[in-house]
């Protein structure tokens, strides 16, 4: 198997997706507007007439290159690139102020690759044991896992509670389109045959993520950025890689830990990382005033999240965040289900995913230090160009996937929907998590009721299962038990 | 923000009410097997529920912690008119054909949002429109060719 997973990675054209895949990631991630899932959800339509390792390692490139690539504006323009880099502004940009860009992009390029690589390990190290637990899983276990996954997205999404209910309740509403796969009623159909199949949820990603965001980009076209620093001595000085050697690893396993939380994404990753490095530091009082700790923490942490994200994701097919979502979506296409399955019918294609993911971070690691200069050259590309683009990218890749016309409105209708979510501080992940997860849910929801002829002991019969069940209970009610108290405390 | 959550929550609460309406029309459920409009109902009454909570939410708010949200400025009417354009778009692709509708769209928001002299405008829209026309049509082999003119 070894040989196989070797060949198929180490082979020119996979290397050169691979590398494409990365350039394209730094470059979207750079350009403020652009995010990590949009650029995935704009270059998932190009793998459709791919095989699946080279097509899945070109997006597994974007995700990690645009994770990185948002520290490069959040660094030099005081703008994060990716939601995801929001916290590297606090420091990153305060060594701007002092002419020491060069430096600060350097620390954030190796403390990266350093979460990335320790994303990898644990990536490598968990799934296929986390995949033998879930090959013991039935349709309960497998029921309540979607609840639990959907109590987290829930809770964690945005600043309400109910705005994130609502919001994946909205997803789960819209799987519910189609024929019923239990019994082969159609439902909300209403004489629409493009609905039959139900709603295809690549459109509907592509209009949440990308063309709402494309919309949110039109609000400030006419403001230019400007890049003033000049960028020299990227590579770390020796005090530097002994900040970065202490705290990036520490930092990626936080970011992991994190990006296994389904809905839990890379920003959620950068800014635990970067509270955890600040509460351990002997000097807290100077983060925020430009230290390399202030770099190294966020962006090892959000670049850890790429392979936490992806453990849940390739071993139970529930996504970790948004951009894992969308690879379950490439996946599908590809006629693979995620989940524990795919670890023993398609062992060569998730061993390659590890491997390729390492080298996506070694391609990162090489192109940041030795092509910075580019990448900033990338932030002068003028938005005024690049939206209307984006715009065309979104309605080709939406049409792409069934070529019909159809998709095109449903993804528009997403995109203008997401855009007032957006306004009305509604975080659309939930949207997408509730789309994958709600069907999981019903399923075998329905599926256990028949095993048990009707009996709803069936959920309570398993261990796991009340696991599952008192992990539901603690998502939902800690927050507003936590709150309670420190109401009464503050009292 | 007070204005949005209401409205939210209104339109998530007659969306709701829409799904318990129609799943009710669905087979009922056979021998303690849910049919297919209960998990509807269940997610529905879910949405219902938290409609509810962020309406008392919101009416209990303070009017300090309240925040506008701009939805009429300068800035926001242009991305209306982006919508419309490219609801427009869509509406006319099908009929028109990828090459010219896409070239004439792509032209019209590059010219009015970059302000580029109109030779300039015309040829990055038309080599871009190419470039992905060529790219989807012959690399990925995805039908292209629609439309009456092209």
């Amino acid at each position: 198997m070894l040989v196989e997973v070797l060949s198929s990675v180490f082979n020119l054209q996979i290397v050169f997706f691979i590398i494409v895949g990365v350039f394209t990631g730094i470059c979207i991630g750079a350009l403020p507007g652009l995010t990590a899932t949009m650029g995935v959800a704009l270059v998932l339509p190009l793998t459709f007439g791919m095989d699946a390792i080279p097509g899945i390692l070109l997006l597994i490139g974007v995700y990690v290159g645009a994770i990185y690539g948002g520290s490069i504006s959040a660094i030099l323009l005081r703008t994060p690139g990716t939601p995801a880099a929001a916290a590297t502004i606090l420091d990153g940009y305060e060594f701007s102020k002092r002419g020491e860009s060069g430096r600060a992009l350097g620390i954030s390029t190796v403390s990266s690759f350093v979460g990335g690589v320790v994303s990898v390990i644990a990536l490598w190290l968990i799934s296929p044991q986390l995949a033998k637990l879930a090959l013991r899983f039935s349709a309960p276990e497998f029921f309540l896992l979607a609840i639990f996954g959907l109590s987290i997205i829930a809770s964690i999404s945005g600043n309400s509670l109910s705005k994130g209910v609502l919001c994946g309740a909205l997803g789960i509403t819209l799987s519910f389109i189609g024929i019923d796969s239990i019994t082969g009623y159609p439902r909300f159909v209403f004489n629409n045959i493009n609905l039959l199949s139900g709603m295809s949820f690549i459109p509907v990603m592509i209009g949440l993520f990308a063309m709402s965001q494309a919309f949110t980009t039109i609000e400030t076209i006419f403001t230019p950025d400007q890049v003033t620093q000049k960028i020299s001595k990227v590579w770390p000085s020796k005090s530097d890689w002994k900040v970065i050697m202490r705290q990036g690893p520490i930092s990626g396993v936080i970011g992991t830990i994190i990006g296994i939380i389904p809905g839990a994404g890379a920003e959620i990753g950068a800014f635990v990382s970067y509270g955890q490095a600040k509460k351990t530091s002997r000097h807290p009082e100077l983060f925020g005033t430009g230290i390399p700790e202030g770099i190294a923490a966020p962006e090892a942490g959000n670049n850890g999240v790429t392979g936490g994200a992806l453990i849940p994701m390739l071993t139970m097919g529930v996504p970790g965040d948004a951009v894992a979502a969308i690879l379950i979506g490439a996946l599908t296409v590809q006629g693979l289900q995620p989940g524990p399955l795919l670890f023993t019918e398609h062992t060569t294609l998730v061993y390659s995913i590890f491997l390729g993911m390492f080298i996506a971070n070694v391609t990162m690691l090489v192109l940041g230090l030795s092509s910075l200069k580019l990448f900033v050259k990338v932030l002068s590309v003028p938005k005024g160009i690049l939206t209307p683009m984006i715009f065309i990218l979104c309605v080709v890749g939406s049409y792409a996937i069934n070529t019909n016309f159809f998709d095109v409105g449903v993804m528009l209708f997403f995109g203008i929907v997401g855009y007032f979510m957006q306004k009305a501080d509604v975080s659309v992940s939930p949207a997408v998590l509730g789309l994958i997860l709600g069907p999981m849910a019903e399923s075998n929801f329905r599926r256990a009721l028949l095993m048990s002829e009707g009996s709803y002991s069936i959920f309570f019969s398993s261990p796991i299962a009340w696991i599952f069940l008192l992990l539901t209970i603690v998502t939902l009610v800690g927050p507003t038990i936590g709150e309670m108290a420190r109401k009464k405390r503050q009292s | 923000m007070k204005k949005a959550n209401f409205v939210v929550s209104g339109i998530f609460a007659a969306f709701a009410l829409a799904i318990i309406i129609i799943a009710k029309g669905y087979p009922p459920s056979n021998h303690g097997v849910p049919g297919p409009g209960m998990f509807p109902i269940i997610i529905a009454v879910l949405i219902l529920v938290s409609a509810l909570v962020l309406f008392i939410k919101t009416l209990k708010m303070p009017v300090t912690s309240d925040t506008k949200i701009d939805l009429k400025s300068r800035s926001i009417l242009n991305v209306y008119i982006s919508m419309g354009g490219l609801i427009l778009y869509t509406a006319l692709l099908p009929t028109i054909g990828f090459v010219t509708s896409t070239s004439v769209m792509l032209s019209l928001y590059i010219k009015w949002f970059s302000h580029r002299p109109w030779w300039k405008t015309i040829l990055i829209a038309v080599l871009f429109t190419l470039g992905i026309y060529l790219l989807f049509g012959t690399v990925l082999n995805v039908p292209m060719r629609f439309g009456i003119i092209f």
